[in-house]
């Protein structure tokens, strides 16, 4: 099974995917399942539309979309209520990005959220590449304080944070990276090669519609590792994270 | 096409990645097979020691070819020798423009340390590509000062202002006449949008080879196959790899 870990689906400010789009383009690409967080300002501020489109997808999809929910961590209870909502509506996951909600991953703010999707066993993807308040070794940091809680660090802090990512996930365990952007042959032939980390610890994302997805998909299948390794990578450590 | 950002091996200095050792040959073979008929060749050694020595060895591996491989060398701009190091490897060593990368080199751009090198490249007609994409050195709007501080002076910003610094890199391509935007490491999405809104005389397309740990740079030949994948049109991408470089490498030194 072939689980892309991350889509933004809607109209963001220069890219948009649309429900059917990504579907026809799994179906192009050979990929079973997306996980699927909603566009940019649903991310920042109009939560509930990004939540009834991400979970609208997922029920209508047979099983092909797992939905992200996403909320503002500035809304304070409201936010849990909102996560609650996107749950009840079949959520598996919750979606952050510190830089288009605005805050500091270690200001405190995101905590109730994440105690939110410990509760609920969700994995938890974290947009990462943007200083200062978006970095891998920061995301550690936080991942460190959550240690029952697994993080997937978004675009592995491309691009000059790479080698942040790298330490990142040495120092938490708790930690994966995402494939999107990151050459094969420069970034995930170091990663993977590193007893620390190993392939188990990457996850595929394609990032659409920020991406070219089948450049992404190329990649990975370009990437020399032993085959139960590339299974790992394409949805072997993420499938039961997200309960599939 | 025309790439207008690689760089030769580390020979002398390392960094986390591998990288791997490959000569001229093994590079014009990688062109080849990409479809780059000439290369912008930057110093790897110079970018984490900007030394005479490294653009001696520069300007040896681009002899190799010099109707494809074109050098641009590098200083470390405080130093009291940068000047006479830059008219040295324009003059003597026969390289084309400069590449500084102030993050990795450790300066800011606004210093005015830079300003006798500027003039030197701008006596010679040469180019300065920088490195940029990242702050605290390296912000597209921090070199457009320098570039206006020199409008004699083509600069180009070296990534197209890479994840988080794009917008910023194509509205200083747009208000700073003498600034060029290199699409190289921007992500798909922004790279569109780039040629799509930006000027269009003036974006340049770049893989970013010579850091792979395969000879083959197998990133850098997918990076040019993703291109066909961006959504641009036949127009649009003639212009990025073809006319705009040769048009400003035409005007650098020779």
């Amino acid at each position: 099974m072939i689980i892309d870990a991350h889509v933004r689906v809607g109209r963001s400010r220069e890219a948009a995917l649309s429900v059917p789009d990504l579907l026809a383009t799994m179906d192009r690409l050979s990929v079973d399942v997306a996980c699927a967080a909603p566009d940019e300002a649903a991310i920042a501020y109009d939560n509930r539309r990004g939540n009834e489109l991400t979970t609208g997808a997922a029920a209508a999809s047979g099983g092909r979309v797992v939905a992200y929910a996403v909320a503002n961590p500035w809304r304070g209870r409201e936010a849990i209520t909102e996560l609650e909502w996107a749950r009840d509506a079949g959520a598996r996951a919750l979606a952050v990005d510190s830089v288009l909600q605005g805050f500091d991953l270690l200001d405190g703010l995101v905590d109730p959220l994440l105690g939110f999707a410990a509760d609920q066993r969700w994995p938890v993807y974290v947009r990462t590449g943007t200083p200062p308040n978006a970095l891998p070794l920061t995301l550690a940091l936080l991942a460190h304080r959550f240690p029952e809680v697994t993080f997937i660090m978004g675009r592995s802090g491309a691009t000059d944070f790479w080698i942040d990512a790298a330490e990142a996930l040495r120092s938490a365990p708790n930690l994966l990276g995402d494939t999107s952007y990151a050459p094969w042959d420069t970034l995930l032939s170091e990663l993977g090669s590193d007893p620390a980390i190993t392939p188990s610890r990457l996850v595929f994302a394609t990032d659409q519609p920020y991406t070219v997805a089948a450049s992404e998909v190329r990649r990975i299948r370009d990437w020399p590792i032993a085959d139960h390794e590339r299974d790992l990578v394409l949805g072997g450590t993420l499938r039961a994270l997200v309960g599939l | 096409m025309i790439d207008f950002h690689t760089h030769t091996p580390a020979w002398r200095t390392s960094s986390w990645l591998g990288g791997a050792t490959f000569d001229a040959a093994d590079f014009l073979a990688f062109m080849d097979g990409a479809g780059i008929e000439r290369a912008v060749v930057l110093s790897h050694d110079g970018l984490f020691n900007p030394s005479p020595r490294a653009n001696d060895e520069l300007a040896a591996f681009v002899a190799a070819d010099p109707d494809r491989l074109v050098g641009f060398g590098t200083v470390s701009p405080r130093h009291e020798d940068a000047p006479r190091e830059a008219a040295r490897m324009m003059d003597e060593l026969g390289l084309r423009g400069m590449k500084l990368h102030p993050w990795l080199q450790g300066f800011s751009l606004q210093e005015r340390t830079l300003d006798p090198i500027c003039e030197v490249l701008v006596e010679r007609g040469g180019t300065l590509l920088c490195h940029d994409g990242t702050p605290p050195y390296s912000t597209p709007a921090q070199i457009a000062a320098l570039a206006r501080r020199h409008p004699g002076l083509p600069v180009v910003l070296g990534h197209g202002g890479l994840h988080d610094c794009w917008r910023e890199a194509l509205e200083a391509c747009r208000q700073t006449p003498n600034l060029y935007l290199c699409i190289c490491g921007t992500p798909p999405y922004a790279a569109r949008h780039i040629v799509q809104h930006g000027p269009a005389d003036r974006i340049l397309f770049g893989t970013d080879a010579g850091l792979s740990d395969q000879a083959e740079q197998h990133y850098a030949v997918a990076r040019v196959a993703e291109i066909d994948g961006w959504g641009i049109s036949a127009d649009q991408r003639r212009a990025m790899l073809v006319d705009n470089p040769r048009r400003l490498l035409e005007g650098a030194a020779r």
